[in-house]
């Protein structure tokens, strides 16, 4: 097997080019960082660009449903953000159960499971009106069945909803609907506060990890980011495995024509549910990283309007070629925070003032039919540009 | 007589009341070479679309093989695998990738995504691509976008790649379109080729074409078999000058 992959490698040297830059502006990041080096590197910013690696993961997952396969799914973000439900709960649940039982150990009787149990309810439940532990929070003790449950979950949902889907040759537009509708009725699903996941509350307090108190952020923030980094590498090497394979061959002809791949004997369908729900795990795990990040996870994450900005990073960086999906993901969502956060300095233009967090979505709009006009195949497609300048 | 590799037996379908097929029975043996030959609406890509699964026909059966499968209600994938290729009349090539690659996705191979996954570039496989590239001239044109081919090439390319997936039956359609002169003779000594190995079936508008092909003639009109047999003698039938010529 190893020697299949240096073979692969050999033959790929983009993806150690990839893998390349990666370590070396993790390196960068921990040496600058605040708590492993000379400080440069503010924790928060540290937090923000290993959160931007799993915008870059989940980048790579839409590349290879839309840039690769043709399927425009504008649902990815419920898989992002049920990954990070599905981490939230085990961090929620372990961190108060560690604080209820702290609290109460000082106390004259003992208490029993029953009472640590109500006491955790009414401790994460009580902002919705509740004390009971929801059935769905039967495993939420355990990490690594929460763990499992991160990409099954997700994938379950992307396997049943694809299968549908796909089965009834639903494509196009349609599709693309169609999985707009998903996740604005999972996102609707889980405002209600009876939904078991606190509503419009969400989960909180996920910067916390349960048994590593004691742990600044500073340093907490590093590891994360190295997890991030981790999980984008072998995302990207993944996703060069599948396209630079027959697989690749399948999917693209699928991409360009469908009935074509039918008529040659492949069951195009199979191979669209593979794609789908690989994508769709890939996803999750992408969120699993992000939210003990971000810290929080709530319904509007997984608004319909959070997938669509997925398809526009990967439009801007470029289609079907995998970095350029990760150099979208990384550019649009550095600026975005750069222009919402304040930072960037307002126009004034006499009666018009430009205040960046307001314009800034029309700017991202402007650039985005710039780029299906002018640029369609994206950032990436300059590096085209580069390689054809060389060869001349 | 031997057992025919395809029948069709008394197949109708219509479109909107439209009769596209009516009451249609034809049947191929083994390694024969077929033209079918036909006006506009005689029903010859319908008749495609239904063996290849495509259409599924109101009435009458498909039967296929010696061990007599029903095609009717298989997918297209299914019946692909079962040996039975098509061509379409538009060259339709995977035209952002190259022209190995064309033919490794048509090579026969196991088509379930597992084996597709772990698929390794082996010499064999390499051996059968260059093979067929040789035979369809496109052997110094592996590496090419298939894009970048000429018309007359993609359509040749189009032919590998059905070759390549060995079926035993070859429904080609309007393989001459817009070729020119010297493409055409080629065409026909590739699907003369063809067919010395596994029954080719071709559907063409074009009486010259069908000339050089030299072999059995079904013609069809108005979604049904009019006449039958070598080309002199179907041109010959009465009925089959009337459609043709107008009466």
């Amino acid at each position: 097997m190893g020697g299949v992959l240096t073979k692969f490698l050999m033959k790929h040297p983009s993806i150690l080019v990839f893998l390349g830059i990666l370590s070396v502006f993790t390196l960068f990041v921990t040496v600058g960082s605040e708590a492993f080096g000379v400080g440069f590197i503010s924790t928060s910013l540290v937090k923000t660009l290993g959160k931007t690696l799993c915008f870059c993961l989940i980048a790579i997952a839409m590349d290879l449903v839309w840039g690769y396969c043709g399927i425009l799914s504008l649902g990815h973000f419920a898989f992002f953000g049920l990954g990070g439900y599905m981490i939230g709960m085990w961090l929620m649940y372990e961190r108060t159960r560690l604080i209820v039982e702290n609290s109460m150990a000082n106390a004259a009787l003992p208490p029993t499971p029953a009472e640590i149990q109500e006491a955790i309810g009414t401790q994460i439940f009580g902002v919705v009106g509740g004390a009971e532990i929801p059935t769905i929070w039967m495993f939420a003790h355990s990490l690594p069945i929460q763990l499992a449950l991160v990409a099954l979950v997700p994938g379950l949902l992307a396997f049943v909803f694809g299968w549908l889907a796909f089965r009834s040759r639903v494509t196009g537009v349609y599709l693309s609907i169609l999985t707009q509708a998903m996740t604005l009725a999972l996102a609707l699903y889980l405002f209600q506060n009876d939904s078991g996941l606190r509503g419009n509350n969400g989960l909180s307090g996920l910067q916390n990890i349960p048994g590593l108190e004691a742990m600044p952020q500073s340093e907490l923030s590093i590891y994360f980011f190295l997890l991030s980094a981790l999980a984008l590498g072998v995302g990207f090497l993944i996703a060069k495995l599948i396209v630079e394979n027959k697989m690749g061959n399948v999917i693209m002809g699928i991409r360009d024509n469908e009935a074509r791949v039918r008529f040659l004997g492949y069951h195009v369908e199979t191979y669209k549910l593979f794609i789908f729900v690989l994508t769709a795990i890939m996803a999750a795990i992408a969120g699993a990283i992000y939210y003990p990040q971000a810290g929080i996870i709530n319904p509007a994450e997984i608004a319909p309007i959070a997938s669509i900005y997925l398809a526009v990073w990967v439009a801007i960086g470029g289609r079907g070629r995998i970095y350029g999906a990760v150099i979208g993901a990384a550019l649009v969502s550095m600026l975005s925070s750069w222009f919402t956060g304040g930072q960037a300095p307002n126009i004034e233009l006499g009666p018009l003032r430009v205040v960046w967090v307001d314009w800034w979505l029309v700017l991202l709009g402007l650039s985005f039919v710039a780029v299906t006009l002018y640029a369609p195949k994206g950032v990436g497609g300059l590096f085209d540009l580069l390689k054809t300048e060389r060869s001349k | 007589m031997n057992e025919a590799l395809l029948e069709v037996n008394n197949i109708s379908v219509s479109f909107d009341g439209f009769k596209a097929i009516n009451k249609l029975s034809f049947s191929i043996f083994e390694g024969e070479l077929r033209a079918v030959i036909g006006p506009n609406g005689a029903g010859k890509t319908t008749f495609m679309d239904i063996v290849t699964g495509k259409t599924r026909p109101d009435a009458g059966e498909v039967i296929w093989g010696e061990k007599n499968f029903s095609l009717l209600n298989r997918s297209e994938s299914q019946i692909a695998q079962l040996g039975i290729g098509r061509k379409f009349q538009k060259p339709t090539v995977f035209e952002e990738q190259s022209v190995y690659d064309n033919l490794l996705l048509a090579l026969e191979n196991d088509r379930q995504p597992l084996s597709v996954l772990f698929y390794r570039r082996n010499q064999s496989d390499d051996a059968k691509i260059e093979e067929i590239a040789a035979e369809i001239g496109l052997a110094d044109r592996l590496e090419r976008r298939a894009g970048d081919l000429s018309h007359g090439q993609k359509q040749w390319l189009e032919i590998g790649m059905l070759l390549a997936q060995e079926p035993r039956l070859l429904l080609v359609d309007e393989p001459a379109a817009g070729m020119t002169l010297e493409e055409r003779d080629k065409t026909v000594a590739l699907l003369r080729r063809a067919a010395k190995t596994r029954a080719v079936v071709v559907v063409e508008h074009d009486m010259d074409f069908v000339r050089k092909l030299d072999c059995r003639v079904t013609v069809l009109h108005e979604g049904s078999v009019l006449a039958e047999g070598s080309l002199d003698h179907v041109t010959e039938n009465q009925d089959v000058i009337d459609v043709y010529l107008g009466r």
